[in-house]
């Protein structure tokens, strides 16, 4: 049996594939996000399918979430993101005790019980000062792939101050550094202290460890560092960053499938 | 499992209405079907959810008819009052006069979320050099200038000092316009010092004697300046007897939100019980309706508790909600993905306690305004709001933030410290401006995440 986990996010779609009741990721895939989410999830998840020799009928269940997950019709759950997360790094990373997520336009804070389960959440979605956009904008203003950006930060001697709060204005600041002789490294590694920060700001000093790293922000090289530099505290990547909560759509759909007494209830 | 009494849309009312007509439906003289509204202009009505309540229907026609309501007291040559920034202090000493009518214009905040912005009333304010740095309520500065939306009011009173940044400012610019308004300052209530004469509030607040003597001194200055205007004396009996009247409003609607908060499953949805919540301020125009009102709706609830009916499926997660919404649309939002209110603080609880009568009137006046929980530190609110969640056996707490309240900056903090320490249950911040459908999926996604978060109840 297969179940599968949609994470309709707002800047990628990801699919994790599950074969419960193992929790481990059989098969995943990530796209840009288009018009169609629910089209968009048919084609990853058949495609996905397909390149494993199986069909529809193979899926025993789906779980949605993200922000479009109201909109993949045939999924048999629709869970918040919050929720998923906690149940997908309890899966990779058990332990974890706080999951700072940075996705391609939001970022979240989960703190979670010893048991795993959701104490409470902060999440910023109005401001893209804390989100993976700020690199998005970063990467495109110096012209190098998001994947670039690790290797600058890399050679960074003097992280560049990055004082506006807002992306708008930072790129303006970006293009004020770089006309001024800042080198790309020391701006990449100001524009990662930066987000670092305003994700730091939403835990206001309670950041229980261990602490888990999720989304694509995740994927980003420096963005940890940044991160521990800034709270002062080991940061884990979670294994495939951007499919936890993807992941746990798929756990907690697989789970919808179970008999009540059989479920794994922490 | 017991009846779910579903929210209906606004078609469905109209539809309802004509059955309800045409079986003998009596109303107020304001009565009609709610449809009329939206095509007057309150579009937002068409995108909202309602308690499908004969009572319900009253209450709305009510809250949407109080324009109407100013002219025709206009007509009969009754004075108009404004009262602004003031939650339910003035208001009962303006209806112990004859031939006043108290409204408050900053409710003006609700036109551009029930119109849509259509009518522009955040553009002229901005136009004003009070732009959206400021709260919502600057709707009022475009509603005074436009005059669509009230009567201008033949005075207006509003109290300045530790009540709200944005009001003063915004009375200030129609101060300049050539309105006439009667200023009452209202100190920063502060706990007292050791030695100090205390004075206990409603809230369980304390303030120094000094303060409220303070406080009673300027209200007095109020009243003398209303019974200049009106020509009238407003004796301490008088007044007295006004406080009464406001009591009798408070004490409804207190019982209302005893059972609607306290039962499951919840017999009347958050969002008439918002409007509701805000007649003990101002009375809608009309004290002696209000309160009538507030008994139908208090009446409907009682049968359907005793019923065993509500209008969520029992056990809907308990929230507590903090400060009003600027975008009504959010308690429908609240409710659809499996909440419910079990106590709110709407920034007027003080207003829902009863004035003492065994006092003299302006010091008991003096009392209640100084209990304002928006005019002392962001702790004391705090502490009152997670006394109020205590008892209310709340799941979990909201805080609404309203975008440019200058009040909303600092507090949430403090707000959400005090709760999280205090409480242990989840919290959530929101922000809720006038119209929240570009950003519906984050408010849904906050909402729904507190909900799955209780209903966990411990696990992920």
């Amino acid at each position: 049996m297969i179940c599968a986990g949609i994470d309709a996010g707002s800047r990628t779609l990801k699919v994790a594939l599950i074969a419960p009741p193992s929790t481990k990721i059989v098969g995943s895939a990530v796209r840009d996000q288009g018009v169609d989410q629910q089209a968009l999830a048919v084609e990853v998840l058949e495609a996905l399918l397909s390149e494993r020799g199986l069909t529809r009928s193979d899926v025993a269940a789906i779980g949605a979430t993200g922000y479009g997950r109201r909109l993949i019709r045939g999924a048999g759950i629709t869970v918040t993101e919050v929720t998923c997360q906690a149940w997908g790094v309890r899966a990779c990373v058990p332990g974890a005790r706080t999951i700072l997520d940075i996705g391609g336009q939001d970022s979240k804070l989960v703190r979670l019980k010893a048991d795993g389960s959701v104490a409470d959440f902060v999440m910023n979605d109005r401001c893209a000062a804390g989100t993976g956009r700020f690199l998005e904008v970063l990467a495109m203003r110096l012209g190098v792939p998001l994947a670039g950006l690790g290797a600058l930060s890399g050679q960074s001697a003097r992280p560049a101050a990055i004082s506006s709060v807002c992306v708008v204005f930072a790129e303006t600041e970006i293009v004020g550094l770089l006309a001024s002789g800042a080198s790309p490294g020391d701006i990449v590694a100001g524009v990662q202290a930066s987000i670092a920060s305003r994700v730091a700001a939403m835990a206001t000093g309670n950041l229980p460890e261990p602490i888990c790293f999720t989304g694509g922000g995740a994927l980003v090289p420096g963005m940890r560092g940044a991160l521990e530099a800034v709270i002062g505290l080991p940061v884990t990547v979670a294994p495939d960053p951007q499919l936890t909560c993807a992941l746990g759509a798929a756990i907690l759909a697989s789970r919808r499938q179970e008999p009540a007494g059989q479920r794994n209830a922490p | 499992m017991s009846q779910v009494i579903a929210r209906i849309t606004l078609d469905e009312w109209d539809r309802r209405y004509e059955q309800l007509h045409a079986g003998g439906l009596r109303e107020p003289s304001y009565g009609g079907p709610l449809g009329r509204h939206a095509v007057a202009g309150d579009r937002r009505l068409t995108k909202l959810t309602f308690d499908r309540s004969t009572a319900a229907l009253r209450l709305w026609n009510f809250l949407l008819t109080e324009d109407e309501r100013l002219a025709g007291a206009r007509g009969l040559g009754v004075k108009l009052l404004g009262t602004m920034k003031d939650l339910g202090t003035v208001p009962v000493m303006a209806a112990s006069f004859d031939d006043v009518v108290a409204f408050y214009p900053d409710g003006a905040w609700w036109i551009p979320c029930l119109m849509e912005n259509e009518a522009r009333l955040l553009e002229i304010a901005d136009r004003l050099g009070v732009d959206e740095s400021f709260c919502p309520v600057r709707a009022m500065l475009g509603a005074f200038v436009n005059q669509r939306h009230f009567p201008v009011p033949d005075l207006l009173t509003c109290s300045v000092g530790a009540t709200c940044d944005d009001v003063s400012a915004i009375a200030q610019r129609l101060a300049g316009m050539g309105h006439r308004i009667a200023w009452w300052e209202m100190p920063h209530r502060r706990r007292p010092e050791p030695g100090e004469e205390t004075v206990l509030l409603s809230g369980g607040f304390t303030a120094p004697a000094r303060q409220v003597e303070f406080v009673r001194t300027e209200l007095h200055r109020i009243l003398l300046v209303l019974e200049e205007w009106t020509g009238q004396r407003l004796a301490d009996e008088r007044l007295l007897a006004g406080i009464v009247r406001a009591n009798r409003v408070r004490a409804v609607l207190g019982e209302l939100r005893r059972i609607v908060y306290g039962t499951d499953p919840c017999p009347m949805p958050a969002l008439e019980m918002l409007v509701a919540e805000m007649l003990a301020i101002h009375f809608c125009s009309d004290e002696a309706e209000s309160l009538r009102v507030l008994e139908e709706l208090l009446v409907e609830v009682r049968s359907r508790v005793e019923s065993g009916v509500g209008v969520l499926p029992a056990g809907a997660v308990k929230v507590f909600w903090v400060n009003p919404v600027a975008d009504l649309r959010v308690m429908n939002l609240l409710e659809d993905v499996g909440g419910r209110v079990c106590g709110t603080d709407y920034m007027f609880c003080h207003a829902l306690d009863p004035i003492p009568e065994d006092l003299p009137p302006l010091d008991a006046l003096a009392r209640m305004a100084l209990a304002d929980p928006m005019v002392g530190p962001a702790t004391d609110r705090a502490e009152r709001i997670v006394r109020d969640a205590s008892r209310s056996g709340a799941q979990a707490v909201v805080l609404s933030q309203v975008p440019g309240a200058s009040h909303c900056g600092l507090e949430g903090l403090v707000i959400g410290e005090v709760v999280r320490a205090r409480l242990g249950i989840p919290f959530v911040e929101i922000e809720v401006g006038p119209i929240t459908d570009s950003i519906e999926a984050g408010l849904r996604t906050r909402l729904e995440a507190l909900i799955e978060t209780v209903e966990a109840g411990g696990r992920p």
